[in-house]
């Protein structure tokens, strides 16, 4: 399986969410081809809600960066992780920031589904996702709950399902990767 | 006490947002005439002045557009800044967050964030208006806008006079919740006739890009 790991870690220096995200990544890729994206340290920008791809270069963003390669890392894989260490109670700006930009990889045109807009697909298939997080000192239940439901949403959005949300500090590594190669 | 607005549309001036903001202050300012500081989050380039802005204000409105189901990542940006603040003036905040789709349950999942995270920030949380099918409002011909534009100036008004959103407006910006009966067989015609994809289509002819409309360049 083809495996595309986002890296919304925003710390500078040594980090232990970067650590094990390496780790996972080399465990990983005893069975899987992986792709790993530490955002922080590659040059991207944020939208600018410019429309042009949707309705000038269609399927292409006009931001000249390095997001080419994580759009065509994201849809030819079979399985994404977001993966972020909780930041104000959500997942970073950064992780934030490449999530807006992938409407490049829909269709402007709109269809109802269960009584609700969404856009059609651009692709014929979309990877199911992952969640992995880190907890800030006060993250509670409450929390954990807005971000899945969260990201449940964004998920339909994207004909994908969340597979499953795991927190670095609670589940355990052997579990993450048992699942992982099981999805 | 003074209201400080953040526009977080990150198309700046020249946003929904913007037309929305506009529209409020026009009935705020009917009761208030007190200048009212409007800051783009997508210009403060410098991180320390919106920091500031936000500690010395008393009455904070964030307006900001739905992205991927959430907040637009500058916004999340600017959260987490203002999350490192150490607040010890009582604030407080309320949040209007308008979406392209028309139904307003998109905007309901990151309204339960905005909560939260104002608790965070040990704020007083004012709520959140969300308003769908926003997209578009600049090119509309004023009759189509007439409803939403006295709605939000109404809401702008009874802000001045109670600090507070008015419940009755919010409950029905909220409409629709989701497509009813009506609503779907509305599309439906649309769809046929090739309304619903109208906004896309004209846009995507104007640029000549209609023909490519399905490109899937990144297909490996
Ligand atoms: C990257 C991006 C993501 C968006 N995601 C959503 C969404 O999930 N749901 C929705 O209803 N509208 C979505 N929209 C539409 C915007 O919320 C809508 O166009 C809004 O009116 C833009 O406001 P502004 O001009 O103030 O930025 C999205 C737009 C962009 C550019």
């Amino acid at each position: 399986m083809k495996i595309t790991i986002l890296n919304g870690d925003m710390k500078k220096g040594e980090s232990h969410f970067s650590d094990y995200l390496n780790n996972m990544t080399d465990k990983l890729r005893e069975n899987h081809s992986v792709d790993l994206f530490h955002l922080n340290k590659m040059n991207l920008s944020y939208c600018i809600g410019c429309w042009s791809c949707w309705w000038k270069i269609p399927g292409r963003c006009a931001i000249k960066d390095d997001a080419d390669e994580i759009f065509k890392s994201v849809i030819n894989s079979d399985f994404v992780i977001f993966a972020s260490p909780l930041m104000a109670g959500f997942t970073s700006s950064c992780l934030k920031k490449i999530t807006d930009r992938l409407i490049v990889l829909l269709h402007p045109y709109i269809e109802l589904r269960n009584g609700e807009s969404h856009h059609k697909k651009r692709y014929d298939k979309y990877p199911d996702f992952g969640l992995l997080l880190e907890k800030e000192k006060d993250t509670d239940d409450e929390d954990l709950n807005i971000i899945k439901d969260i990201y449940d949403r964004f998920a339909i959005n994207f004909h994908s399902q969340i597979k499953y949300m795991k927190l670095i500090d609670y589940d355990k590594f052997e579990d993450i990767i048992y699942e992982t190669n099981n999805i | 006490m003074k209201l400080t607005i953040f526009n977080g549309s990150p198309r700046g001036e020249d946003s929904n947002s913007t037309i929305l903001i506009e529209q409020f202050l026009t009935g705020y300012n009917r009761i208030n005439s007190d200048n009212v500081s409007i800051n783009y989050i997508s210009k403060s380039k410098l991180e320390k002045e919106r920091k500031e802005i936000f500690r010395n204000a008393d009455i904070i409105l964030i307006f900001f557009p739905l992205y991927t189901d959430c907040m637009p990542g500058i916004v999340k940006n600017f959260f987490e800044d203002i999350f490192e603040l150490k607040i010890n003036k009582s604030k407080k905040i309320g949040f209007i967050v308008q979406s392209g789709f028309p139904e307003s349950i998109h905007s309901t999942f990151v309204e339960r964030y905005l909560n939260k995270f104002t608790q965070r920030l040990k704020c007083e949380y004012l709520g959140t208006v969300i308003k769908g099918g926003v997209e578009g409002i600049k090119i509309m011909p004023p009759v189509m806008t007439k409803k939403l534009f006295s709605r939000f100036q109404d809401l702008g008004e009874y802000f001045a006079k109670n600090e507070s959103f008015s419940p009755e407006i919010k409950k029905k910006l909220l409409k629709p919740y989701k497509m009813n009966f009506g609503r779907k067989i509305m599309f439906f015609i649309f769809s046929k006739t090739g309304m619903a994809n109208f906004y896309w289509n004209s846009n995507l002819k104007k640029n000549n890009a209609f023909a490519k409309r399905f490109n899937k360049p990144f297909v490996e």
